[in-house]
Parts: C-alpha cells; sequence; structure tokens
C-alpha cells in the first residue's frame, strides 16, 4: 500500500494531465486550474524542504564538532538572521532585507563566486586546452572564430585571406607528412579537402569575423545543438512515460515499506 | 578618484575581495564569505517563499478565506517533512507522486511539439531554400549535420561502413558546436568578472563614472 | 627548450593577475573600439518598435545576480526602450532570486519616463513551480497571482484590466541565466497559448539557443554582455534614452579579455607541443 499507492496516484495525475492537454471541456480546463494551483504550493513546499535539509547538515557538524564546524555555525546564523528579518519586516524595497542584505550581502557574495571563474578559465586554457587531436584542434578553431567574431575588436577583421593563408599552410604541412610517409590517399583527401574548403571559404563564408561567427553558429553550431535537443527531448519523453507508468520507481526510495 | 563612503558599499567590498582572496589560496575570511553566502542565500530563499508563495497562494485561500479545499495540498506538502521522522518517512511518496506525475504528464505533449515535432520541422528542406544558391547550400549542411549529429549517438549498433561515415561527420559538426560554446563560455565568464571590476572601480574607487 | 619547459611551468597566480589587469585597463582607459548593433538584436527591437502604444510587454526575470552582469542593463534597455514607446510593461520571475533585481530594476528605471506603478509596471514578483506558473498565467494571470509583489490585489491595478492572460501579451522577452528559463517558456507558455517569445540570455547558453531561433520560436535573441551592449546601442542611436551603457563601457575590457585567452591558449599548445616534441 506504502508503494502502490503513491504509483496510482503518479499513473493518474500523469495520465491525466497528458489527456487534459487534448481536451477543451470545461471539466478539464477546471481540473486542469485546479492541479496547476495545486502543484504551485507543493512547489514551495518542496523548496522549504530543500532548505530545511541544508540546515539539518550544518547542524550535525556543528553537534558532532566535525572538522570546520564554526563555519556552520556562521551558516546558521545567517540563515536564521536573513529569515527573521525577511519574515518580520518582509522583503520589498526599502527593508533591510533588500536594501542591506540583499544588495549589499547577497549579490556582491554570489556575484563574486561566478567571477573567479574566469580567472579559473583563463588558467585551464593555459594549461589543458591541448590541440591533441584533429577534433580537438576543430574546436578550438571554432572557438577562436567565435571569439574573436562576437567582440568588437574583432568582428570587423577580414577573415577570407587570413583562412586561406593558414588553410593553405596546414594543407601544405599535411601533404608533406603524408607524401614523407607515402600515403598518396591521405594526399588525395587533403588535396580534395583544400579545394573544397577554399571554395567554401572564399564564395560561402562572409568576408568579416563578425559575420563568419554569426555563420558558424546559424548552421553548423545549430544543426549539432538541435541533435542534442532532440535527443534530450526524446529522452524527456521515454524516462517521462516510465514515472507515469511505474517502471521507474528509483523515487520511491529504499526498503520494503 | 573618488572613494565612496557609504559603510554598505564598503561591506559589498570586503565580502567581493573575501571571495577574491581564494584566488591567492583557500582561507579562513573566503570559507566565512562562502558559509555566509548560503546562509543568507537560504534565508532569502525562506523569506520570499513565504511572501510570494505560500502566504497569498495558501494561507490566505485557506484560513483567510475558509476555502477547505486547499487543506489538501497543504497536507501532501507538509508530508515531504516526513523525511525527517524515520517512522513515518515513506509520507513522502505522495507529494513526490503527485509533482512527479503532474510534470511528467504536462511535459510529455510540451516537449514533444517544442522540441521534437517543431524542430524536425525546421530540419526539413523545404522549396523555399532554391531561393539562393548559399541558402540552398547551408540548409543542405544543415540537414546533414543534424542527421549525422543525431546517428553519432547511436549506439545500438557498431559503427561500420556508412553509419561509421556519418557517425564521423556527426563528430566534425559537434565539435564546432562545442568550440562555439566555449568561445562563448569565455565570453560569459568574462563577462561576470568585468562586471564585479565596474563594481569595484565604480562604485567603491570612483575611478569610472 | 628549457624556456618552453618554464613557460608550462608559471605560476597560475601570475596568469591570474595578468588578466586582471588586461581587464581592468580598458574600464579606466577606454580603447574606443565602439559598439555596432547585430542582426538578432535588430529583430527584437524592431518588434517592440512596432508595437501600437498602450500594449503590454511580459519581462520574465529569470536570473540571479551572479548573472547580473550579463542580463541586468539588456534588461534595463528592453524596460527604456518600452517605456519611451508608451508600452506598458509586465514583470514576474521563475528565479527566487530574481525578485530583489527586479525590485532595483523598478527603481531606477520607470521614473526617468515619468512611469506609474499600477499604471505603466506592474511587477507580479515570484511563484514556485514554473511550469505551473507558466501555464497559470496561459489561462489567468490574476489565479497565478492575486497579488502582485507590494501585495496590492490585481483588480486594483488598472494596467491589470487590459491583460489578463498570456495572449492579451503580444511579446514576452525572457532574461534567463539557465533552467528555469526561455525553453520553459516556449514550451509551455507558446506551444499551448501562442506567446511570443524572445530571450536575453547570458552568453553560456547562448549557443544552444540557436535551435529556436532558426525555427522561429524565438524572436530575436540577445546573448550575453555583447547582445546587452548591442541593445544598449539600438536604445540610444534612436533617441530613447541617454543613460549610462554598462554593457557598452564593458567591450572594450571584453575585446581584450578574449584576445588575452586566444594567446594563453596559442602559447600554452606552442610550449607544449616544443617540450613534446624535443622530448620524444
Amino acid at each position: 500500500m506504502k508503494r502502490n499507492i503513491p504509483l496510482v496516484v503518479c499513473l493518474v495525475m500523469g495520465v491525466s494531465m497528458m489527456v487534459q492537454f487534448f481536451v477543451p471541456h470545461p471539466v478539464s480546463v477546471a481540473y486542469y486550474e485546479l492541479t496547476t494551483r495545486w502543484f504551485r504550493i507543493v512547489a514551495a513546499f518542496a523548496l522549504v524542504l530543500g532548505t530545511g535539509s541544508l540546515i539539518m547538515y550544518h547542524s550535525d557538524k556543528i553537534q558532532r564538532k566535525r572538522q570546520g564546524w564554526f563555519y556552520s555555525v556562521v551558516t546558521i546564523l545567517a540563515f536564521v538572521a536573513t529569515a527573521v528579518i525577511g519574515l518580520g519586516w518582509g522583503i520589498k524595497r526599502g527593508t533591510i532585507l533588500q536594501d542591506v542584505i540583499f544588495s549589499n550581502i547577497l549579490v556582491p557574495l554570489n556575484a563574486s563566486m561566478f567571477a573567479i571563474l574566469a580567472f579559473y578559465m583563463a588558467s585551464a586554457a593555459y594549461r589543458a586546452f591541448r590541440a591533441r587531436t584533429k577534433e580537438a584542434s576543430l574546436l578550438l578553431i571554432a572557438a577562436f572564430v567565435v571569439m574573436l567574431g562576437m567582440v568588437p575588436l574583432g568582428a570587423n577583421l577580414p577573415f577570407r585571406l587570413p583562412a586561406l593563408v593558414l588553410l593553405t599552410v596546414g594543407v601544405a604541412v599535411g601533404i608533406y607528412l603524408a607524401v614523407r610517409n607515402q600515403n598518396w590517399r591521405g594526399v588525395l583527401v587533403l588535396g580534395l579537402l583544400w579545394v573544397l574548403l577554399g571554395l567554401a571559404v572564399r564564395f560561402l563564408f562572409a568576408p568579416r569575423f563578425g559575420a563568419v561567427a554569426e555563420q558558424v553558429l546559424s548552421y553548423p553550431n545549430m544543426a549539432a545543438k538541435r541533435a542534442i535537443v532532440l535527443g534530450v527531448a526524446l529522452g524527456a519523453v521515454a524516462t517521462s512515460l516510465k514515472v507515469i507508468l511505474g517502471i521507474e520507481r528509483g523515487w520511491l526510495g529504499g526498503g520494503k515499506s | 578618484m573618488h572613494v565612496s563612503t557609504d559603510i554598505l558599499t564598503w561591506l559589498a567590498v570586503v565580502l567581493t575581495l573575501g571571495i577574491f582572496s581564494f584566488l591567492w589560496k583557500d582561507n579562513p575570511f573566503y570559507k566565512f564569505c562562502e558559509h555566509l553566502f548560503v546562509g543568507v542565500a537560504a534565508g532569502y530563499t525562506i523569506c520570499v517563499t513565504w511572501h510570494n508563495s505560500v502566504y497569498p497562494d495558501l494561507i490566505t485561500p485557506l484560513f483567510g478565506q475558509g476555502q477547505l479545499l486547499f487543506s489538501i495540498p497543504l497536507l501532501l506538502g507538509l508530508c515531504y517533512f516526513a523525511r525527517f521522522i524515520p517512522r513515518v518517512s515513506w509520507l513522502i511518496r505522495f507529494p513526490m507522486a503527485f509533482v512527479l506525475g503532474w510534470a511528467s504528464g504536462v511535459a510529455i505533449p510540451a516537449a514533444l511539439q517544442a522540441d521534437v515535432l517543431r524542430q524536425v520541422q525546421g530540419t526539413f528542406l523545404t522549396p523555399s531554400i532554391f531561393a539562393r544558391w548559399d541558402v540552398f547550400l547551408w540548409a543542405l549542411i544543415s540537414f546533414v549535420g543534424v542527421v549525422s549529429s543525431i546517428l553519432y549517438f547511436f549506439f545500438s549498433r557498431e559503427h561500420k561502413g556508412a553509419l561509421k561515415l556519418a557517425s564521423e561527420t556527426g563528430i566534425i559538426f559537434l565539435m564546432v558546436g562545442f568550440g562555439a560554446s566555449f568561445g562563448y563560455t569565455v565570453m560569459a565568464r568574462m563577462s561576470l568578472l568585468i562586471g564585479r571590476f565596474q563594481f569595484l572601480l565604480r562604485d567603491w574607487l570612483g575611478v569610472i563614472r | 627548450m628549457k624556456f618552453f619547459q618554464t613557460l608550462l611551468r608559471i605560476d597560475r597566480r601570475i596568469i591570474y593577475l595578468v588578466v586582471a589587469g588586461l581587464v581592468m585597463l580598458p574600464l579606466v582607459r577606454p580603447l574606443g573600439l565602439g559598439v555596432t548593433s547585430g542582426p538578432r538584436a535588430q529583430v527584437l527591437f524592431d518588434v517592440i518598435d512596432s508595437l501600437p502604444s498602450g500594449k503590454t510587454v511580459l519581462i520574465s526575470v529569470d536570473f540571479d545576480p551572479a548573472s547580473m552582469p550579463e542580463l541586468y542593463p539588456m534588461m534595463a534597455a528592453v524596460m527604456r526602450h518600452a517605456f519611451a514607446r508608451d508600452l506598458k510593461v509586465l514583470i514576474c520571475g521563475l528565479w527566487v532570486t530574481g525578485p530583489g533585481l527586479a525590485d532595483r530594476a523598478l527603481s531606477e528605471i520607470p521614473p526617468e519616463y515619468g512611469k506609474e506603478y499600477g499604471e505603466d509596471v506592474v511587477y507580479l514578483g515570484w511563484k514556485a513551480g514554473v511550469d505551473a506558473v507558466i501555464l497559470g498565467m496561459g489561462e489567468n494571470i490574476k489565479s497565478v497571482f492575486p497579488v502582485d509583489y507590494q501585495g496590492h490585489p490585481l483588480e486594483s491595478l488598472p494596467m491589470m484590466n487590459e491583460v489578463a492572460k498570456l495572449r492579451d501579451i503580444p511579446i514576452a522577452v525572457i532574461f534567463s541565466a539557465g533552467d528555469p528559463g526561455y525553453r520553459d517558456w516556449i514550451r509551455y507558455g507558446q506551444t499551448r497559448y501562442g506567446l511570443r517569445v524572445s530571450a536575453g540570455i547570458t552568453a553560456v547558453s547562448a549557443a544552444d539557443a540557436y535551435p529556436y531561433l532558426q525555427t522561429g520560436q524565438l524572436t530575436g535573441l540577445l546573448a550575453g554582455m555583447k547582445g546587452g551592449a548591442e541593445y544598449e546601442i539600438l536604445v540610444q542611436k534612436s533617441g530613447y534614452s541617454n543613460a549610462y551603457m554598462p554593457a557598452v563601457a564593458a567591450m572594450d575590457s571584453q575585446s581584450l579579455a578574449h584576445v588575452v585567452i586566444m594567446l594563453l591558449v596559442i602559447v600554452g599548445n606552442v610550449a607544449y607541443f616544443a617540450t613534446r616534441k624535443r622530448g620524444a
């Protein structure tokens, strides 16, 4: 009963909401509005639960005097103070929560946490980003095109001549290596690639980096991202069906009951 | 240069520099700021949830207007807290069943329509692409890109022959896509840093106006 | 060889200092590179510019303070544009940390145009539930938000007499830093209620938005700080605002930052391949 009734509730809710999408009858719409309203209320409790779990974790850390427990005291005190001030005096403009806590504590802390990622990214770009394979090199080239094309400094730089020069140099090096290894098929492929890419750079791509970045984003990038969107959406639909039909039961938790 | 005399600005600056101090090395000041952030964020969430959601959507209709039907979502919501009482922790399954069932049921037609049907529709090669040769070429490239990228993720068969060629073509498009994402990520991260520097240089030091 | 090995072992804090210095320099001494608007920002600008006076634009504040540098300037620019065109602005949000930011915008921008709260702009606030909020607004906004963020009943606000549900809104501009965000508005607001959706998003998720742009599910796009700068320039050049443009001011730093990252990648790779070749 403790497992079966929730499964039945899940099934009923899932099927009814799917069917409701196609049924404009007033009873169906009234049911839809009612359950939507209930969902918003229950979702709010889920947020509170998440916060409660956080407080439980830090309280436990203080009780057991685990390493760094003093900082958990900071967390609990900050939470209690913020909650009391906000619940007691409100959250609107002019209140302590908005003018002091949000604007001068939460905003700088939150913004700074993410701002320091820029430094880590710079360090990672220097130490870890290596063009070891053809795929990684392609990724780098696409990244450089977008990075240059999306800022004022690079948007108006000419694209065609530098691209043709780089392409010719790259293909020449490749052909040299292929000839050295007597890889004649490789020589042919590289030659064909040079002709095709050269024509694309000359006639298909725009003359400036800004517009080329737009083209890269709007066509090959769009195609790749669409494949991912389709895959994720179909996966989400499949998982949702599994949850509704009770095939996926991980959310019930463990134990016989 | 016109340094701010506002104490709240100085508070924001101290906290900003506290987080930045982690760049040198981990230190107690950074840990303090980090834990302060977690506590304040959790407290802020509670306040906003109460004032914007729980009070107007539940307390007012149930206790203020006497609409007893709202006792059902109240009970469902309270069942969430059974998680903290081991003997009755199974009660949490009821609100989860309601939420998961509702959300899954609502998501299926929405996802199918917006993320599957419309996206497939956008991939089709229609007569309008023949208006110009470059439009035609780009449409063809996009079509090939979508199909080959999807085939790359098809692992039910070994990638041999035509499937291998399609999958390798798909990798090219995926690498271009990830490269574009990386390029944009660089922009995003740098923007956040620039935003903080603008605050420090403008609002605190008054160096820029 | 030793030189390249030294290069590879350089302390990361030196890299941090170099990045910090080169990002701060153009803020203090602008390079004057200028900003031009792009096609996607122009599309959104044209749509809002062509709306008849008195229509309502929906703005959803779906971001937190971490994404403020990217999204707040573009939100401010869109609000200024709407007010300059005598459009009404209805604000809501799906992120719990959004209300403070929306409240800040409300205190700064409407007074610049002499706009009154309740008549020209209403802030609904935040609600839990994401898809339930959007779907509820599709049927009846007042059922989702019986009172606004300030606690006023929606019936008492004159602006809300014109807007009952999502179909009454010609365009929604979603400023989102991730999930929930514009995708939810497309999935639930657009597929069911035909809501026209545009988005201002962080650059991190900008590349992912192109499939929706291509199908027309998104009308225009403001991507990252650059997108914000583009919209600020459009609003300023059209004579709708003379306010300070933080995104435009940041573009010189952005340019230099990108060049720095590219140089770091190139130098890192040169040093790596030089040491690897010699070592082999």
